[in-house]
């Protein structure tokens, strides 16, 4: 005992030694540049949203930064991203931003993906005081809890698909409609269901199925069974990538009949591409798309956007890469206004955006929301067997009409 | 107790006292490190001494969770309306019932899970080897999913747990908290586990793992000991997980509470990396995997669960009895194992 007891100690005493020389963390702002924190995705189940987030703010860094990079107090400084991959688990992304704030020594944060692991970080960077402008957590409660530090450029998830359910009314001649719903057990998806449930209160619509999908996402058949049997007005899908992927797979696979479909992260799950004619009339929520007539200096329109994406990642930019842009840009314009490092000044600044990117208008509501940028919808179209996705609402915005109701799949070829 | 072990644990305690303010920035992972040591040590009062590998001890990690916060808002607000869409409804604590609400809750974190760890015990423990053990398995995932379906503690959209006071105005002092919460748990582990390794109860958890049958025929109740000895770990992992919910401020019902993908096979292996049916073996154990994870995945971004894997394999290929055992077995004599030189050649001579 007495010797493994020498030997604990020994070790406990190097590792005491170890820590002790790493203790020293470097400052936010050094050697012209500004080091912002993130904890992304790499792997888990969210592992493919991550990555887009993770190119979206690359492509963002690299262009402010070649393009002058942050001027500050007369001195140009460049954007510089610290990454950890937080596994797709609101566990470890709180153990992550810890770690960034005290370890690394970050004072300016951007989101990680998805609701739940923002709402994991948010008490986190709300506690240090550290601004955080995140793009990926859409959850409604996290603009309710009052924090100072968090700022989204996002629409809230509650307003993803509520437009849908009053499209299929309005189609049903504004006489209530029947609603399936299926929805993933996570703080984005049920959020969305918040605003269906909104939804069908207002329009006196009915739920008919209101079913509830696992984390793991890979089978809804149960589901869909319902469906072919109750025959519902529409039926609304929600379960990030997998969710929609899945849903597609599994209606053609079924011949799943239903006058409506309404998904989310249709284009984050490249449907399109993936499914081809299969996952033709899905109408998708999305926050943005390339179509859309807004502008700014450094990525120019959203087709320019998408262009220089494709070139540099080799796929066409989900809106998860450009909102994730977006929210470095709302950075460079709030130091710039603040003029200043002073954490308090950047988050002030940041209360005050008021700007127009190739992404959207950016405004901050009191919750720390976007309230200044409305959602679209959009119907994956195909001709021949090439398919895209076409802006279908809002009116403002629509390239094409909205094609309703979805053919039997006894008629589709 | 001799001299040595006084400044060995004398020593344990100071540095344990003193880690908060030496790495000062290393507070969360130094409280993680607490917490998965006695998640470590518990474990192997199943896995290690009594033969029954348990992947359900994350059930009673994740319950305490759940019921140290739903206490903490229960006591003073209504729960339904605090996890209501999602917090929509924010409520503030008092700096007293903060404290007196994760007082009140890590109290019934320990003893319901405990309770829960008998009554299923009793149920179960009547397995043995794998049926056992794929039992606890779905144990673990069954909680998770049913607990994303209750309605009161946040189902799907999570549970965010009461912030800590505002009118505490130094931002350091929720780490301390924490970690001195988590650090007085460890010790109390400690002290209980040391006592039971110096006792007749593990002699009879080791007798139920050598040979259940025999000790059954000895006139020893094997069912009373093996469910106790369940509630021990139960009650102890409930503390854990309850300050775990607490630090981490946010729940989800598969991530974070009944994390059995994470958590749930962290614990496992960190004991049988230190080796199992020790005493300083998880200990150890836990305090290496700690280290390695976190010093080595951020550098591996992306491919850590890959090194994980390749430790895994490591550890259960090079050291099968974990490093407690892979050292006992070089150096026998400093386990105060005594061999006679004369009697091991002559063994070898013979073959």
């Amino acid at each position: 005992m007495n010797k493994i007891a020498k030997l604990f100690i020994t070790f406990i005493s190097a590792v005491t030694l170890a820590l002790a020389s790493i203790t020293s963390s470097f400052a936010k702002v050094e050697d012209g540049m500004i080091v912002l924190g993130s904890a992304i995705s790499l792997t888990g189940k969210y592992s493919s949203n991550g990555v887009h987030t993770q190119n979206g703010y690359n492509m963002a860094v690299d262009r402010i930064n070649k393009m002058g990079g942050v001027k500050v107090g007369g001195k140009s400084y460049k954007f510089e991203i610290i990454y950890y991959d937080d596994e797709s688990n609101p566990k470890r992304a709180a153990q992550l931003a810890e770690r960034l704030i005290k370890q690394d020594g970050v004072h300016y944060m951007l989101g990680p993906y998805s609701s739940g692991l923002t709402k994991a970080i948010a008490p986190v960077t709300e506690k240090y005081k550290i601004p955080m402008v995140e793009a990926n957590g859409a959850s409604r409660s996290l603009f309710t809890k009052g924090y100072k530090y968090l700022f989204a450029v996002l629409s809230p998830a509650n307003q993803y698909l509520e437009v849908a359910i009053d499209l299929a009314v309005e189609k049903n001649g504004g006489k209530p409609v029947k609603i399936a719903q299926a929805f993933e057990q996570d703080a984005f998806s049920q959020d969305v269901r918040l605003g269906i449930l909104d939804a069908a209160k207002r329009t006196g619509s009915k739920i008919i199925i209101d079913d509830k999908l696992p984390k793991e996402l890979n089978d809804m058949a149960a589901t869909l069974a319902k469906v072919k049997a109750t025959k519902p007005d529409v039926l609304v899908v929600s379960g990030h990538t997998k969710g929609a992927l899945t849903a597609i797979r599994q209606i053609s696979e079924m011949k799943v009949d239903v006058p409506m479909l309404a998904m989310t992260h249709c284009d984050a799950a490249k449907l399109s591409k993936q499914h081809g004619k299969k996952s033709e009339y899905a109408l998708c929520a999305s926050q943005w798309h390339k179509n859309l007539s807004y502008k700014d200096k450094f990525f120019g329109s959203g087709k320019k956007y998408d262009k220089d994406f494709k070139k540099e990642f080799g796929y066409a930019p989900p809106y998860q890469s450009a909102e994730s842009s977006a929210a470095l840009l709302v950075f460079k314009d709030a130091f710039e206004r603040a003029d200043s490092f002073d954490r308090d000044k950047v988050r002030d600044a940041l209360k005050a955006t008021e700007m127009q990117t190739f992404y959207g208008n950016i405004k901050f509501g009191p919750g720390g929301q976007n309230v200044a940028k409305p959602m679209i919808l959009f119907q994956v179209r195909c001709k021949g067997d090439t398919c895209e996705n076409k802006v279908v609402a809002p009116t403002k915005w629509a390239s094409d009409k909205f094609f309703h109701p979805i053919p039997k799949w006894s008629e589709r070829g | 107790m001799k001299q040595k072990d006084l400044i060995l644990y004398s020593g344990l305690i100071i540095l344990g006292l003193a880690a908060p303010y030496l790495f000062s920035a290393f507070k969360v992972q130094l409280t993680y490190l607490c917490v998965l040591i006695v998640l470590a040590m518990t474990w192997n009062l199943q896995g290690g001494e009594m033969g029954y590998n348990s992947f359900g001890n994350i059930l009673f990690y994740g319950l305490g969770m759940y019921l140290t916060a739903s206490v903490q808002v229960g006591m003073f607000f209504p729960l339904a309306e605090w996890t209501e869409s999602g917090g929509e409804k924010t409520f503030v604590h008092t700096t007293a019932q903060y404290f007196q609400g994760i007082g009140v809750g890590l109290l019934v974190a320990a003893i319901i899970p405990a309770l829960v760890a008998g009554a299923i015990g009793y149920a179960i423990l009547g397995l043995r080897g794998h049926y056992f053990a794929i039992c606890t398995l779905g144990l673990g995932i069954a909680a998770g999913e049913i607990a994303g379906g209750i309605e009161i503690i946040g189902a799907g959209q999570g549970f965010t747990t009461p912030p800590f006071p505002a009118e505490i105005v130094d931002p350091e002092a929720r780490g301390k908290f924490f970690y001195f919460t988590s650090f007085i748990v460890l010790v109390l582990a400690f002290i209980f586990v040391k006592y039971i390794y110096g006792s007749r109860f593990r002699l009879i958890l080791n007798a139920i793992r050598d040979n259940e049958d025999k000790a059954e025929a000895m006139g020893i109740q094997t069912m009373k000991y093996k469910i106790v000895g369940w509630m021990v770990s139960a009650f102890f992992c409930g503390l854990a997980g309850g300050i775990m919910g607490g630090l981490i401020g946010y729940i989800d019902s598969t991530d974070v509470a009944f994390d059995g993908r994470e958590m749930g096979v962290f614990m496992v292996l960190m004991a049988i990396l230190g080796g199992k049916g020790t005493l300083w073996g998880p200990i150890i154990g836990a305090t290496l995997f700690h280290f390695f994870k976190e010093g080595l995945w951020t550098f591996i971004l992306g491919w850590q669960y890959v090194a994980l894997g390749v430790l895994i394999v490591v550890i259960v290929i090079y050291f099968p009895e974990g490093l407690m055992g892979w050292l006992r077995e070089k150096y026998p004599e400093r386990f105060g194992e005594v061999i006679d030189e004369k009697d091991r050649k002559s063994q070898v001579e013979l073959k």
